[in-house]
């Protein structure tokens, strides 16, 4: 049964790669308000579907 | 049943569930039993695929660490030493952590094999054949069925005499048990139920040594089985033994080669092959975890014997097993015997790939296992 669904392992290793990623002064892929850390950004395009990031299966 | 398999498959295929074959059986079976029409048939699966697909793990769980964890934790509320006596029956049994020991170890000499002998379904209350089976099973001597047995020191021989009404009572065959007699001795002469047997050489010693064999002789039985006990289960008659003899047993007329079953894990891999000895580590494990109170979940289980059935072979868990034969050096070394694997590995040139988690953790490295393994590419741009 292969899903697409991200397994919780998958999901905390996209947001903690982007957010790094953002850490180091990448462009976020949504919008920004107020303050967010790199992690609340990295999480919230996840959501979007918007992170530049693929896992390798 | 044919058909309801059919139907069933179909539904499940229509709700996209990817169910195993014992599985769509079982569903099978519930339908016929409870008479469901379509409708309940698809709520049925849909409730199952729901159950099925919540009991399943992520990938890059620690499923190992977590059944070792939770089979080990009840492991140490297990008695030590526990001695069990099944019934009135007075069959002894190995269980607790003895018996857990034994599965895990895949030991091929058993302490306590007992089989539980089941009849088809026109020989189940019929007691009389029952009666007359366990009798062919069970182990009697000539000890069982004489009514007078003397060494007469003068004449030089052995006089028995058959007690005619205890072979009835035992339902054997009064000409085989004459046969067996003319086979294991040569100088016997037979007047009715009276034998006398003599032995090769006129010495005293001869004599009380043939006495002895006499005596011992096997009339009836299956080799390796010893006491039998008939039990009524319910409506039906049920034969317990102790010792098996799985192979020779499901040869027998009106035995039920469904739920005939032995706890003798290498004798069911031997007789019905590696499927039937997995689900015999899975159910003997579970068995003996339950009838000391303690609740493990199968999953769990079913890893371990998953594991020790994976070759094709079932493999002790330990040094000569699984672990003893692991591909990777370090993960070995890990283990037991460390400076053996490493100096066989030297010698060898044998290559490690790293690909296991006690590899990379001697090196220092992030484990392949949970968020570790997990890979990160960049998207492709489209």
């Amino acid at each position: 049964m292969v899903s697409s669904k991200l397994t919780r392992f998958e999901r905390a290793r996209i947001i903690g790669a982007r957010a790094l990623q953002l850490a180091m002064g990448a462009k976020p892929m949504v919008k920004v308000s107020g303050a967010m850390d790199p992690i609340d950004i990295a999480t919230l395009e996840l959501k979007k579907k918007v992170i530049p990031l693929d896992v390798r299966k | 049943m044919q058909e309801t398999i059919e139907k069933v498959t179909k539904v499940v295929k229509k709700k996209r569930a990817k169910f195993t074959e014992s599985l769509i059986y079982e569903i099978a079976e519930t339908v016929e039993k409870r008479d469901m029409d379509d409708k309940e048939l698809d709520e049925l699966v849909k409730r199952v695929k729901k159950a099925y697909e919540r009991a399943r793990v992520e990938n890059g769980e620690a499923v190992g660490t977590v059944a070792a964890q939770s089979v080990g934790e009840p492991g140490t509320q297990m008695t030590m030493r526990t001695f069990h006596y099944a019934g009135v029956a007075e069959l002894n049994v190995t269980l607790g952590l003895p018996r857990l020991i034994e599965i895990v170890d895949a030991r091929k000499k058993i302490s306590t094999p007992t089989m539980a002998i089941y009849f088809e379904e026109e020989f189940r209350v019929d007691e009389e054949f029952v009666r007359t089976i366990a009798n062919q099973i069970g182990k009697s001597t000539m000890n069982d069925i004489v009514q007078d047995f003397h060494t007469n020191y003068a004449k030089m021989n052995v006089v028995v005499e058959l007690d005619m009404p205890k072979i009835e009572d035992k339902r054997l065959n009064f000409e085989d048990i004459i046969n067996r007699v003319e086979k294991a001795f040569k100088k016997v002469q037979i007047d009715n139920n009276v034998l006398s047997f003599e032995p090769s050489k006129p010495s005293i010693r001869e004599l009380r040594l043939l006495a002895d064999k006499v005596r011992d002789l096997q009339i009836s039985g299956v080799k390796n089985i010893g006491k039998v006990v008939i039990r009524k289960e319910e409506d039906e008659w049920v034969i317990h033994t102790e010792g098996s003899n799985l192979g020779a047993v499901l040869k027998m007329e009106g035995v039920d080669k469904v739920r005939t079953t032995t706890n003798d894990i290498h004798e069911v891999e031997k007789v019905l092959g590696i499927e039937a000895a997995r689900n015999s580590i899975i159910h003997e494990a579970q068995r003996t975890m339950d009838e000391q109170g303690l609740t493990v979940d199968v999953r769990h289980i079913m890893l371990v014997a998953d594991m020790m059935s994976a070759d094709g072979s079932v493999k002790s868990i330990g040094r000569h097993g699984i672990s003893g034969e692991k591909a990777s050096v370090l993960a070995r070394a890990s283990f037991e015997e460390t400076g053996k694997h490493l100096l066989r590995a030297s010698i060898r040139g044998e290559i490690d790939h790293l690909t296991g988690i006690i590899e990379n953790i001697i090196i220092g490295q992030p484990i392949p296992l949970g968020t570790g393994s997990v890979g990160v590419l960049m998207k492709q741009k489209k």
